[in-house]
Protein backbone atom coordinates (compact mmCIF):
# COMPACT_ATOMS: atom_id res chain seq x y z
CA UNK A 1 0.00 0.00 0.00
CA UNK A 2 1.24 3.34 -0.80
CA UNK A 3 1.93 6.28 1.57
CA UNK A 4 -1.24 8.14 0.47
CA UNK A 5 -3.16 5.16 0.15
CA UNK A 6 -2.29 4.48 3.72
CA UNK A 7 -3.32 7.77 4.67
CA UNK A 8 -6.48 7.67 3.07
CA UNK A 9 -8.02 4.51 4.41
CA UNK A 10 -6.86 5.79 8.01
CA UNK A 11 -8.25 9.26 7.75
CA UNK A 12 -11.88 9.68 9.22
CA UNK A 13 -13.88 9.35 6.08
CA UNK A 14 -15.71 12.58 5.25
CA UNK A 15 -18.94 13.07 3.72
CA UNK A 16 -21.91 11.84 3.13
CA UNK A 17 -23.84 8.38 1.94
CA UNK A 18 -26.60 8.31 -0.13
CA UNK A 19 -29.61 6.45 1.45
CA UNK A 20 -32.56 7.47 -0.67
CA UNK A 21 -33.46 9.06 -3.47
CA UNK A 22 -35.67 12.18 -3.27
CA UNK A 23 -38.49 9.91 -5.56
CA UNK A 24 -38.40 7.34 -2.87
CA UNK A 25 -38.65 9.68 0.15
CA UNK A 26 -41.59 11.81 -1.62
CA UNK A 27 -43.05 8.06 -2.41
CA UNK A 28 -42.73 7.16 1.78
CA UNK A 29 -44.43 10.30 2.98
CA UNK A 30 -46.87 10.14 0.78
CA UNK A 31 -47.58 6.20 1.77
CA UNK A 32 -47.26 7.70 5.13
CA UNK A 33 -49.89 10.50 4.36
CA UNK A 34 -52.22 7.89 2.76
CA UNK A 35 -52.07 5.23 5.67
CA UNK A 36 -52.94 7.83 8.72
CA UNK A 37 -56.06 8.95 6.41
CA UNK A 38 -57.21 5.34 5.54
CA UNK A 39 -56.96 4.62 9.59
CA UNK A 40 -58.31 7.38 10.97
CA UNK A 41 -61.30 7.25 8.62
CA UNK A 42 -61.69 3.61 9.07
CA UNK A 43 -60.93 3.67 12.73
CA UNK A 44 -62.22 7.28 13.98
CA UNK A 45 -66.19 6.10 13.31
CA UNK A 46 -65.43 3.12 15.24
CA UNK A 47 -64.16 4.66 18.07
CA UNK A 48 -67.43 7.01 18.12
CA UNK A 49 -65.98 10.03 15.99
CA UNK A 50 -68.84 9.77 13.55
CA UNK A 51 -68.50 11.65 10.26
CA UNK A 52 -69.12 10.73 6.79
CA UNK A 53 -65.55 9.24 6.20
CA UNK A 54 -66.49 6.10 3.30
CA UNK A 55 -66.02 8.83 0.16
CA UNK A 56 -62.31 9.92 1.88
CA UNK A 57 -61.36 6.39 2.58
CA UNK A 58 -62.05 4.73 -0.71
CA UNK A 59 -60.54 7.89 -2.66
CA UNK A 60 -57.63 7.96 -0.10
CA UNK A 61 -57.40 3.80 -1.04
CA UNK A 62 -57.29 4.40 -5.24
CA UNK A 63 -54.46 6.67 -4.81
CA UNK A 64 -52.84 4.38 -1.91
CA UNK A 65 -52.99 1.27 -4.04
CA UNK A 66 -51.92 3.12 -6.94
CA UNK A 67 -48.94 4.58 -5.05
CA UNK A 68 -48.07 0.38 -4.10
CA UNK A 69 -48.44 -0.24 -7.37
CA UNK A 70 -46.02 1.96 -9.29
CA UNK A 71 -43.25 1.08 -5.56
CA UNK A 72 -43.94 -2.72 -6.95
CA UNK A 73 -42.81 -1.54 -10.63
CA UNK A 74 -39.76 0.81 -9.25
CA UNK A 75 -38.67 -1.95 -6.84
CA UNK A 76 -38.80 -4.72 -9.35
CA UNK A 77 -37.17 -2.50 -12.21
CA UNK A 78 -35.27 0.63 -10.93
CA UNK A 79 -34.18 -0.52 -7.21
CA UNK A 80 -31.88 -3.14 -5.89
CA UNK A 81 -34.77 -5.85 -5.36
CA UNK A 82 -32.98 -8.18 -3.22
CA UNK A 83 -31.83 -5.32 -0.82
CA UNK A 84 -34.80 -6.22 0.88
CA UNK A 85 -35.16 -9.87 0.60
CA UNK A 86 -34.46 -11.74 3.61
CA UNK A 87 -31.28 -13.87 3.50
CA UNK A 88 -28.90 -16.76 4.83
CA UNK A 89 -26.58 -13.87 6.57
CA UNK A 90 -29.54 -12.09 7.62
CA UNK A 91 -30.77 -15.43 9.60
CA UNK A 92 -26.80 -15.91 10.60
CA UNK A 93 -27.03 -12.79 12.00
CA UNK A 94 -30.31 -12.19 13.84
CA UNK A 95 -29.27 -15.92 15.57
CA UNK A 96 -25.90 -14.90 16.87
CA UNK A 97 -27.65 -11.37 18.18
CA UNK A 98 -29.91 -13.88 19.93
CA UNK A 99 -27.94 -15.39 21.43
CA UNK A 100 -26.09 -12.72 22.58
CA UNK A 101 -28.91 -10.90 23.65
CA UNK A 102 -29.93 -14.34 25.83
CA UNK A 103 -26.65 -14.24 27.54
CA UNK A 104 -24.41 -16.83 25.52
CA UNK A 105 -21.33 -16.39 24.16
CA UNK A 106 -19.93 -17.00 20.69
CA UNK A 107 -19.26 -15.45 17.31
CA UNK A 108 -20.45 -11.18 16.43
CA UNK A 109 -23.03 -11.10 14.35
CA UNK A 110 -21.98 -9.21 10.82
CA UNK A 111 -23.10 -5.98 9.83
CA UNK A 112 -26.12 -5.64 7.45
CA UNK A 113 -26.14 -4.29 4.18
CA UNK A 114 -28.58 -1.50 3.56
CA UNK A 115 -31.64 -3.00 5.79
CA UNK A 116 -31.33 -5.44 9.15
CA UNK A 117 -32.65 -8.61 8.45
CA UNK A 118 -35.17 -7.55 11.55
CA UNK A 119 -36.26 -4.35 8.97
CA UNK A 120 -36.61 -6.69 6.28
CA UNK A 121 -38.94 -8.75 8.29
CA UNK A 122 -40.60 -5.67 8.96
CA UNK A 123 -40.60 -5.08 5.41
CA UNK A 124 -42.47 -8.18 4.33
CA UNK A 125 -45.47 -8.01 7.07
CA UNK A 126 -46.56 -4.91 5.99
CA UNK A 127 -46.09 -5.63 2.31
CA UNK A 128 -48.27 -8.79 3.22
CA UNK A 129 -50.65 -6.96 5.27
CA UNK A 130 -50.73 -3.80 2.82
CA UNK A 131 -51.58 -5.94 0.13
CA UNK A 132 -54.78 -7.81 1.42
CA UNK A 133 -55.92 -4.58 2.59
CA UNK A 134 -55.24 -3.28 -1.32
CA UNK A 135 -56.51 -6.14 -2.93
CA UNK A 136 -59.49 -6.57 -0.73
CA UNK A 137 -60.35 -3.09 -0.55
CA UNK A 138 -59.92 -2.73 -4.55
CA UNK A 139 -62.55 -5.53 -4.35
CA UNK A 140 -64.84 -3.52 -2.09
CA UNK A 141 -65.77 -0.87 -4.18
CA UNK A 142 -67.62 -2.83 -6.00
CA UNK A 143 -70.45 -2.21 -3.43
CA UNK A 144 -70.00 1.45 -3.78
CA UNK A 145 -71.15 3.77 -6.21
CA UNK A 146 -68.38 5.74 -7.38
CA UNK A 147 -67.89 8.14 -10.98
CA UNK A 148 -67.33 4.89 -12.61
CA UNK A 149 -69.77 2.53 -11.69
CA UNK A 150 -73.08 1.66 -9.88
CA UNK A 151 -73.27 -0.65 -7.02
CA UNK A 152 -72.96 -3.89 -7.72
CA UNK A 153 -73.01 -6.10 -4.56
CA UNK A 154 -73.76 -9.60 -6.49
CA UNK A 155 -70.67 -10.44 -8.11
CA UNK A 156 -69.87 -12.27 -4.64
CA UNK A 157 -72.29 -14.40 -2.67
CA UNK A 158 -72.83 -12.96 0.90
CA UNK A 159 -69.98 -15.17 2.45
CA UNK A 160 -67.61 -14.36 -0.06
CA UNK A 161 -67.87 -10.47 0.33
CA UNK A 162 -67.54 -11.38 4.68
CA UNK A 163 -64.66 -12.96 4.26
CA UNK A 164 -63.16 -10.17 2.23
CA UNK A 165 -64.79 -7.94 4.80
CA UNK A 166 -62.83 -10.00 7.46
CA UNK A 167 -59.62 -10.08 5.72
CA UNK A 168 -59.75 -6.02 5.34
CA UNK A 169 -60.46 -5.68 9.07
CA UNK A 170 -57.91 -7.88 10.17
CA UNK A 171 -55.10 -6.78 7.84
CA UNK A 172 -55.78 -2.78 9.06
CA UNK A 173 -56.05 -3.55 12.42
CA UNK A 174 -52.61 -5.51 12.63
CA UNK A 175 -51.39 -2.13 10.28
CA UNK A 176 -52.35 -0.21 13.48
CA UNK A 177 -49.68 -2.58 15.43
CA UNK A 178 -46.96 -2.21 12.78
CA UNK A 179 -46.87 1.43 12.10
CA UNK A 180 -46.89 1.99 16.42
CA UNK A 181 -43.73 0.20 15.75
CA UNK A 182 -42.53 1.94 12.60
CA UNK A 183 -42.85 5.11 14.29
CA UNK A 184 -41.43 3.97 17.76
CA UNK A 185 -38.20 2.75 15.82
CA UNK A 186 -38.21 6.05 14.24
CA UNK A 187 -38.07 8.25 17.11
CA UNK A 188 -35.74 6.29 18.95
CA UNK A 189 -32.14 8.28 19.50
CA UNK A 190 -30.10 5.01 18.06
CA UNK A 191 -32.07 5.22 15.07
CA UNK A 192 -32.11 9.00 13.86
CA UNK A 193 -30.04 8.51 11.37
CA UNK A 194 -32.36 6.40 9.76
CA UNK A 195 -35.18 8.98 10.30
CA UNK A 196 -32.81 11.55 9.18
CA UNK A 197 -31.98 10.21 5.74
CA UNK A 198 -35.86 9.33 4.96
CA UNK A 199 -35.71 13.23 5.60
CA UNK A 200 -32.66 14.49 3.69
CA UNK A 201 -31.42 11.23 1.88
CA UNK A 202 -28.33 10.76 3.45
CA UNK A 203 -26.20 9.29 6.16
CA UNK A 204 -22.87 10.09 7.43
CA UNK A 205 -19.33 8.34 6.07
CA UNK A 206 -18.86 7.88 9.86
CA UNK A 207 -22.68 6.19 9.64
CA UNK A 208 -22.10 4.48 7.03
CA UNK A 209 -18.82 2.75 8.23
CA UNK A 210 -20.48 1.90 11.57
CA UNK A 211 -23.05 0.17 10.65
CA UNK A 212 -22.93 -1.52 7.13
CA UNK A 213 -20.87 -4.03 5.54
CA UNK A 214 -19.74 -2.20 2.64
CA UNK A 215 -19.95 -5.81 0.78
CA UNK A 216 -23.28 -6.30 1.44
CA UNK A 217 -24.18 -2.73 0.36
CA UNK A 218 -21.98 -0.71 -2.13
CA UNK A 219 -23.25 2.81 -1.02
CA UNK A 220 -23.13 6.11 -3.24
CA UNK A 221 -21.13 8.76 -2.15
CA UNK A 222 -24.24 11.83 -1.36
CA UNK B 1 -63.93 -12.04 22.86
CA UNK B 2 -64.68 -12.34 19.04
CA UNK B 3 -62.78 -12.36 16.01
CA UNK B 4 -65.47 -12.00 13.57
CA UNK B 5 -68.48 -9.96 13.32
CA UNK B 6 -71.88 -11.99 12.52
CA UNK B 7 -75.71 -11.06 10.95
CA UNK B 8 -78.77 -13.49 10.72
CA UNK B 9 -79.26 -13.99 7.19
CA UNK B 10 -83.02 -12.10 5.90
CA UNK B 11 -83.26 -16.05 4.54
CA UNK B 12 -82.93 -17.71 7.64
CA UNK B 13 -80.53 -20.87 8.62
CA UNK B 14 -77.19 -19.97 10.17
CA UNK B 15 -75.56 -16.64 10.92
CA UNK B 16 -73.36 -15.02 8.07
CA UNK B 17 -69.97 -13.53 8.19
CA UNK B 18 -69.99 -9.75 7.63
CA UNK B 19 -66.25 -8.95 9.02
CA UNK B 20 -63.85 -8.65 11.56
CA UNK B 21 -64.71 -7.68 15.08
CA UNK B 22 -64.02 -4.60 15.79
CA UNK B 23 -63.54 -5.58 19.68
CA UNK B 24 -59.87 -6.52 18.88
CA UNK B 25 -58.88 -3.19 17.72
CA UNK B 26 -57.98 -2.83 22.00
CA UNK B 27 -55.67 -5.76 21.00
CA UNK B 28 -53.98 -5.18 18.00
CA UNK B 29 -52.92 -1.57 19.77
CA UNK B 30 -52.08 -3.56 23.03
CA UNK B 31 -49.77 -5.71 20.91
CA UNK B 32 -48.31 -2.33 19.65
CA UNK B 33 -47.64 -1.01 23.23
CA UNK B 34 -46.26 -4.94 23.79
CA UNK B 35 -43.60 -4.53 21.83
CA UNK B 36 -42.74 -1.34 21.86
CA UNK B 37 -42.16 -2.32 26.10
CA UNK B 38 -40.51 -5.81 24.93
CA UNK B 39 -37.83 -3.67 22.49
CA UNK B 40 -37.25 -0.83 25.12
CA UNK B 41 -36.59 -3.34 27.86
CA UNK B 42 -34.62 -5.26 26.09
CA UNK B 43 -32.48 -2.51 24.86
CA UNK B 44 -31.64 -0.86 28.16
CA UNK B 45 -30.83 -4.09 29.60
CA UNK B 46 -28.79 -5.33 27.04
CA UNK B 47 -26.35 -1.91 26.26
CA UNK B 48 -26.36 -1.40 30.50
CA UNK B 49 -24.48 -5.04 29.91
CA UNK B 50 -22.37 -3.69 26.93
CA UNK B 51 -21.70 -0.42 29.34
CA UNK B 52 -20.87 -2.52 32.20
CA UNK B 53 -18.13 -4.81 30.76
CA UNK B 54 -16.09 -2.26 29.42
Amino acid sequence: MSVSAAKLSAAPAPGRVRRHLLVDRIYHWLMAAGVLILMATAFLPIIGYKFEWLGLHWTTGVAFSALVLIHIVRAVIWQDFWAMMIDAMDIRNGWRRVARVLGGSGPAPGMPGKYNGLQKLYHAGIAVLVLATVVTGLMMLIKIDTPWWRRNPYVLADYQWGVTYAVHGLAAMALITMVMIHVYFALRPDEWRLTRSMFRGWITRAEYDGHHDKQRWAADEG
Amino acid sequence: MELFRYATSIYGGSDMLVGASWGLLKWFVAAGVACIVVHAVLKAVTSRRVHGSR
